[in-house]
């Protein structure tokens, strides 16, 4: 990962022009929006007065309300659109490449559905997906894959007047990465956060023993504060085992307490998966706020670093074993 | 009327408490055995590893020929069968202390260090000792499993009728547990 004074100089050369342009774009959205919400306030206005004034059925001020929102959501999906695309690709891909000379990015692709569903981290099935920001590349021996993703299921329920209404719940939301894994394995092992042993301690443990909804057995490991935070299923108790060393148990637990946010993991298909629930949506311009802050563009470095980093946290450029 | 009813619903209870906490002793029993096979799993690759190991070893490493005689002749005994277990666990310590000294010995020919045929067998040896260690692992936490429900109650009530006593863990011997003196595995 390089220096922030590397970076600082890297942005004062590279970047800011580009920011400058983008910055002049943006003062131009922003007007723009602006003036079409002072307008739409005004019509809606105007019509609620007349309205009032002449005693007519609130119908006209209804519609004027509703064209009125209508054509400012309108007017933001239109000036923004081009807008994000033309600063990912101007601004997002070049810091990609200052990370690291061998990634590439792409704004608009994502870590395809089979793929996240074959990471067996989440079961439920998935009625909604999208994802955007895919970046793939190698980063010293590992080869990785990563891309921010949205999963949903929806559930539908009748109301008294017999109206069906659909609800999306979130499955996963945050940042979804992938990375060949340095030791061989044939199963399937994979680790979630604990919430039941941190509420209720043994009796805890004694409900994940029961757990059937959890294809595998339930693996129970020595290191205390990682058992604390993650359970963990596996087809194969030994082969868990092998996976995750008393050093790798020890680099998540640090890993997850560095950043504070629920991960979950899975080694499948000779690949670790890792869910990282972000909570914001990254790689994205602040439509009202200078783009021209360095502390956005570091803020840029900085979530690209917390998924690149994930190499150099777990160790899995060390390739002591059968696999190169 | 309802008494006999009561006291049969009773029995009929306590018999499936019975049945399920029998079931659970009988399969963390079994799961200590399997655990135990595993280990005898890694154990075997292990084995097989060391001829190819020797033959390899054997043409740079011409002071250590005592060594390498000495692990061919401890292999050939532990593959024989005709030890008991504890002769077993004794036998591969110090088997293990020996390949980690030939390993050690090693950074004196830079020859062998860079043969492929070495490097290869160098990254099996530490995959095999990394998997025994998991499952030595594997092993340990299948006993503590078992031992806590000959221990804990209620279940100790029904591992007392079955016969069940704690099972001890797999122990790494006091020797093994302080620091390794390089000097003193060359002469081993």
């Amino acid at each position: 990962m390089p220096s922030e004074r590397s970076f600082r100089q890297y942005y004062d050369e590279e970047l800011l022009p580009t920011l400058q342009q983008f910055e002049a774009r943006r003062q131009g959205i922003v007007r723009c929006f602006v003036t079409t919400v002072i307008v739409a306030v005004v019509v809606a206005g105007g019509a609620g007065l007349v309205t009032l004034a002449a005693h007519t059925s609130p119908a006209i001020f209804a519609v004027a309300a509703v064209v009125g929102v209508a054509a400012v959501v309108l007017a933001w999906f239109l000036l923004t659109r081009g807008f994000v695309l033309d600063f990912k690709h101007a601004v997002i891909a070049p810091i990609v490449k200052f990370c690291d000379e061998s990634l590439t990015y792409s704004p608009k692709t994502h870590i395809s559905r089979s793929v996240f569903r074959a990471s067996r981290i989440f079961q439920h099935s998935i009625d909604r997906y999208s994802g955007e920001d895919h970046v793939h590349g190698k980063i010293g021996a590992t080869a990785i894959e990563f891309s921010e993703v949205h999963a949903e299921y929806k559930t539908r329920h009748r109301d008294s007047k017999g109206r069906t209404h659909t609800q999306w719940h979130t499955i996963f939301k945050g940042l979804f990465f992938i990375a060949d894994f340095n030791k061989h394995f044939t199963g399937c092992t994979v680790v979630l956060p604990d919430m039941a042993e941190r509420t209720f301690g043994w009796l805890g443990k004694k409900l994940q023993e029961w757990n059937v909804a959890r294809s595998g057995q339930l693996v129970k490991l020595e290191d205390p504060e990682f058992e604390k935070l993650f359970v963990v299923y596996g087809d194969d108790q030994i082969e868990a085992r092998y996976i995750l060393s008393p050093s790798l148990m020890r680099r998540i637990t640090d890993f997850r307490n560095k950043t504070g946010k629920p991960i979950a993991l899975s080694f499948v298909g000779s690949n670790v998966n890792l869910a990282i629930t972000t909570g914001k949506n990254m790689f994205e311009p602040r439509l009202f706020s200078p783009l021209t802050d360095f502390s956005m563009a570091t803020e840029y470095l900085a979530d690209l670093g917390l998924a690149v980093g994930i190499v150099e946290e777990l160790n899995l450029n060390t390739r002591i074993w059968t696999k190169a | 009327m309802i008494a006999v009813w009561i006291l049969v619903a009773i029995v009929v209870f306590a018999a499936l408490v019975f049945f399920v906490m029998y079931n659970s002793l009988v399969g963390k029993k079994n799961q200590v055995e399997n655990a135990f096979a595993g280990m005898d799993t890694m154990l075997k690759k292990r084995y097989d590893l060391i001829p190819n190991l020797v033959a390899t070893v054997k043409q740079y490493m011409t002071h250590e020929a005592d060594t390498l005689t000495k692990v061919t002749e401890l292999r050939a005994k532990a593959t024989s069968g005709t030890l008991s277990s504890d002769e077993k666990v004794d036998l591969n310590n110090r088997l293990g202390k020996m390949l980690g000294g030939i390993m050690v010995a090693v950074e004196a020919y830079p020859d062998l260090k860079a043969s492929e045929n070495f490097q290869q067998l160098q990254r099996s040896l530490n995959e095999i000792e990394e998997q025994l260690s998991a499952s030595r692992r594997a092993f340990n936490a299948s006993v503590m499993d078992f031992n806590n429900a000959v221990e804990m109650f209620p279940t100790n009530i029904v591992a007392g009728m079955m016969g069940y006593t704690r099972r001890r863990m797999f122990e790494i011997p006091e020797s093994e547990r302080e620091n390794p003196n390089v000097k003193e595995l060359f002469n081993a």
